[in-house]
């Protein structure tokens, strides 16, 4: 399988800082191309929420360079990667949780995250938060569960979708890593497609536009190389920002063929 | 950083380090001349990045406790404000906090539970009666201290101030704020004492379950799902203080403490225990009607039993909040045989039908009058409580009943019957008096349709218990805003109609004028907390104009008779 990646990224309309950070790449590796990407929203006062998100993002770069040609050598398994990454998060809680301590940040530092790997057949995820991994082929699916207080009630039937992206409550997080006593990641495996796009957002990308928007602009016939992906995430970013969306906006696509 | 063996203040011996947020470290302190330990909590000007926020929390907190005395709470003796630390002296809490206790030995026996959660209702209910109210908003196990003597302490009131609902873009997470209740999130109305139920509710659920409420599945199931053992009772107290909406809830700390108080009674099994007691008792009237000579003997039992038995149900009808089951067994309250002229449920009824909906109905009505005359003999025996029962209900009929045109002559029946039955030094008897005196002058106002038939007397008596009732009622604060707003309306309505008849009987413009301008005054300064009596509100105000017209027209019409 090959890889074609893009990113976008802008601070939005009203905050000072972006508090967003991404990483994305493609490894060769003894069983054939891998793309990894990483994307995790930080939260969190005093601009330290970007501190929380790119360490975590950065834990995850060096586990790909350091650990996962170990992996590829001694043969991937879901269990494997679960143990690892849940590892990582679990660590990042803890250490995000101490500086923003000695930061004298009483309150809420911290970050979400969502992972992806493709090998050549299977998508692997982690996910924390409200960050999300998509897949965009024939239709829009998306291949995360969103861990916030309306989706959970959505699950449980007390709101409907529609009241939930209206709800107060919508950018209120289960849980994150750094500050939560103890962090339950989900993971996700799957099987991946060929020419298909593979999509990760912060949760301000998101709000504003429809999954009819999502679907036009970045289907696999329209997103042909990765300067006509980037354009096109430029111009969804732009819709939501003509849509008044104040958060940071980040969008990661990578695109199989 | 503090020397362990220094001394602060001149008084406090600093003994060893305890404990180190992010913030602040806490020592541990002797004053050696007391030979008493204290807490120093020292937090540092330096090294905290913001730290105008982390003063204002702290000023907050330490303002709060220095006024607080309840034997749930540490008190603070001391505030020093150096040139590079804050330190706070107050009580040194011996013990941990329960949250260690649930990591140690994960969910905590019933009874002790049970105990905590009164002595934390109680806590609660001291704060939630300061003025103004302290409402917590952070109740969890990490903020209660287990001391060894086995009771507990809440603290930490820092943090408890900080969580206000935030901007909606901002991203918050919910391990940051606990048990945070629905509300706490914003949008979804204040956060009032009902906030602290619900994490005072989560809280108890964590500790008897040992399941956190805010880690995966983040949700709490009825506690007998996870421990079959524990009590039904608990499992129902549960359940209400987390109802997500507030007014489903406990709506305050002494609610919540009555039902702490007799959890057993709402459970299941003791359920049981009452039905085979009542059926005991059955039997037992049963065979003093046959035994006819053993009469006496059985009676003192049954007696006993019906003491037992309404009780028993009075206390459940107090707790219960639904509706129709609520009437129901303050209805079989008064079917307990010797008990009907108890006056607690007939009282209970009322207000039940009160505040429902506000409506007094005629279904209502029917069914509180059928018991009231069916037990009249038995209520009239004991005078003093048939007379607050008839206060009670001529005043239900004066504000809610559904038909305002016989509200004056239903309700003039019971404030006569107090005037009939009221001992001399019944509080209410010259209230009641007003009332009916009143009322008897509407009765005939409705029946004539106008002033005809009605003495000059009677128009005075009018107007002076009218403003009788303007100046007791309608102006205390603590009355029902509808009835206030009532009174407010029928004085207004009073202004209105015979401006021209007082203007004859010898009332002075300012008189009337002094009256119309309490009412005015008084009607603004109802904040309303419902629509309709902010409809009633607005109505009253929307008419004051033609009022004062009528009043001036009225006064205008002598002077030009005049010239």
């Amino acid at each position: 399988m090959n890889f074609i990646i893009s990113t976008a990224t802008d601070i939005g309309t009203t905050k000072s800082t972006n508090q967003d950070s991404f990483n994305a790449c493609v490894y060769n590796t003894s069983i054939g191309k891998i793309a990894f990407a990483v994307l995790c929203d930080g939260m969190g006062g005093l601009s330290k929420g970007e501190v929380a998100s790119a360490s975590l993002v950065n834990a995850f770069r060096k586990w790909g360079d350091n650990r996962l040609p170990v992996l590829c050598a001694n043969g991937m398994t879901e269990n494997n990667i679960r143990t690892e990454w849940t590892g990582i998060v679990t660590e990042y809680n803890e250490k995000i949780k101490v500086y923003g301590k000695k930061c004298g940040l009483t309150s809420g530092l911290g970050t979400t995250v969502t992972a992806l790997l493709l090998t050549g057949t299977r998508y692997y995820i982690i996910n924390v938060g409200d960050t999300r991994a998509y897949e965009i082929s024939d239709g829009v699916r998306v291949l995360t569960k969103d861990q916030t207080v309306v989706a959970r009630e959505v699950e449980l039937g007390n709101l409907t979708p529609e009241q939930a992206e209206n709800d107060s409550r919508r950018s209120v997080l289960l849980q994150c890593v750094g500050a939560s006593d103890e962090v339950y990641p989900d993971l996700f495996f799957g099987n991946i497609k060929t020419n298909a796009i593979y999509m990760l957002c912060s949760d301000g990308f998101r709000h504003e536009i429809t999954e009819g928007e999502i679907y036009n602009f970045l289907n696999p016939a329209v997103m042909t190389d990765a300067e006509k992906m980037k354009q096109n995430m430029q111009a969804l970013i732009d819709i939501n920002k003509q849509r008044r969306e104040r958060d940071n906006i980040s969008v990661v696509t990578i695109r199989t063929f | 950083m503090l020397d362990i063996g220094s001394l602060v203040d001149g008084k406090y011996k600093i003994l060893s380090k305890v404990g180190q947020g992010g913030m602040s470290v806490v020592y541990m302190a002797i004053n050696e001349k007391a030979n008493k330990t204290w807490a120093v909590k020292e937090v540092r000007k330096d090294g905290v990045l913001d730290f105008e926020a982390v003063k204002q929390g702290l000023v907050a907190e330490t303002d709060i406790l220095k006024k607080l005395n309840h034997p749930n709470l540490p008190s603070i003796i001391d505030v020093i404000d150096t040139e590079d630390s804050f330190i706070i002296i107050m009580d040194y809490i011996e013990g941990n906090s329960l949250n260690k206790a649930l990591e140690e030995y994960g969910a905590q026996p019933q009874e002790f539970v049970i105990k905590w959660a009164k002595q934390l209702c109680d806590v609660l209910g001291y704060l939630h009666s300061r003025q103004p109210p302290i409402i917590y908003r952070d109740m969890k196990p990490a903020n209660i201290m287990l001391k060894p003597d086995g009771n507990v302490t809440l603290i930490d009131f820092g943090t408890a101030r900080e969580f206000k609902a935030k901007n909606l873009a901002d991203t918050t997470c919910l391990g940051t704020v606990g048990y945070a209740a629905p509300e706490q999130f914003g949008g979804m109305g204040q956060t009032d004492a009902r906030t602290d139920i619900y994490c005072l509710g989560a809280t108890l659920y964590h500790l008897v379950t040992g399941c956190n409420p805010s880690e995966p599945p983040y949700e709490m199931k009825p506690i007998r799902q996870i421990n079959p053992g524990l009590s039904g009772g608990l499992e129902r107290i549960i359940l209400k203080c987390t109802q997500r909406n507030p007014a489903d809830r406990y709506q305050s700390a002494a609610e919540l403490m009555y039902a702490l108080d007799h959890y057993e009674e709402i459970d299941d099994r003791y359920k049981k225990k009452q039905k085979r007691k009542l059926a005991g008792f059955i039997s037992a009237l049963a065979a003093s009607l046959v035994f006819t000579t053993a009469g006496i003997v059985f009676n003192v039992v049954a007696t006993q039993k019906a003491t037992d038995t309404y009780q028993t149900l009075l206390n459940r009808a107090t707790i219960i909040t639904d509706y129709i089951e609520k009437v129901n067994i303050y209805c079989q309250c008064m079917e307990v045989p010797n008990m009907a002229g108890e006056k607690e449920a007939y009282l209970g009824l009322i207000r039940t039908f009160k505040e429902d909906d506000y409506v007094f109905t005629k279904d209502e009505s029917d069914t509180l009058i059928k018991y009231m005359t069916n037990n009249a003999d038995a209520l009239q025996a004991d005078k003093s409580g048939y007379a607050t029962i008839c206060f009670e209900l001529g005043k239900l009929y004066w504000y809610y009943y559904e038909a305002p045109e016989e509200r004056a002559t239903r309700s003039k029946s019971w404030f006569q019957k107090v005037i009939e039955n009221a001992p001399e030094d019944y509080e209410n008897l010259n209230m009641a008096k007003t009332y009916a005196s009143i009322g008897e002058f509407r009765a005939k106002q409705k029946n004539g349709n106008n002033a005809e038939g009605i003495s000059n007397t009677e128009f005075m008596d009018y107007f002076n218990n009218l403003k009788e009732l303007l100046n007791t009622v309608a102006t205390n604060t603590n009355e029902q805003e509808i009835v206030r707003l009532e009174l407010l309306e029928m004085a207004r309505g009073m202004l209105q109609q015979y401006p021209t008849t007082f203007k004859g009987l010898g009332i002075s413009e300012d008189e009337l004028m002094q009256v119309y301008d309490l009412i005015a005054k008084t009607t603004e300064s109802i904040e309303p907390i419902s629509d309709v009596t902010e409809k009633k509100k607005a109505a009253i105000l929307e008419n004051m104009a033609d009022t004062k017209q009528y009043i001036e027209t009225a006064y205008n019409t002598k002077a030009e008779v005049k010239e």
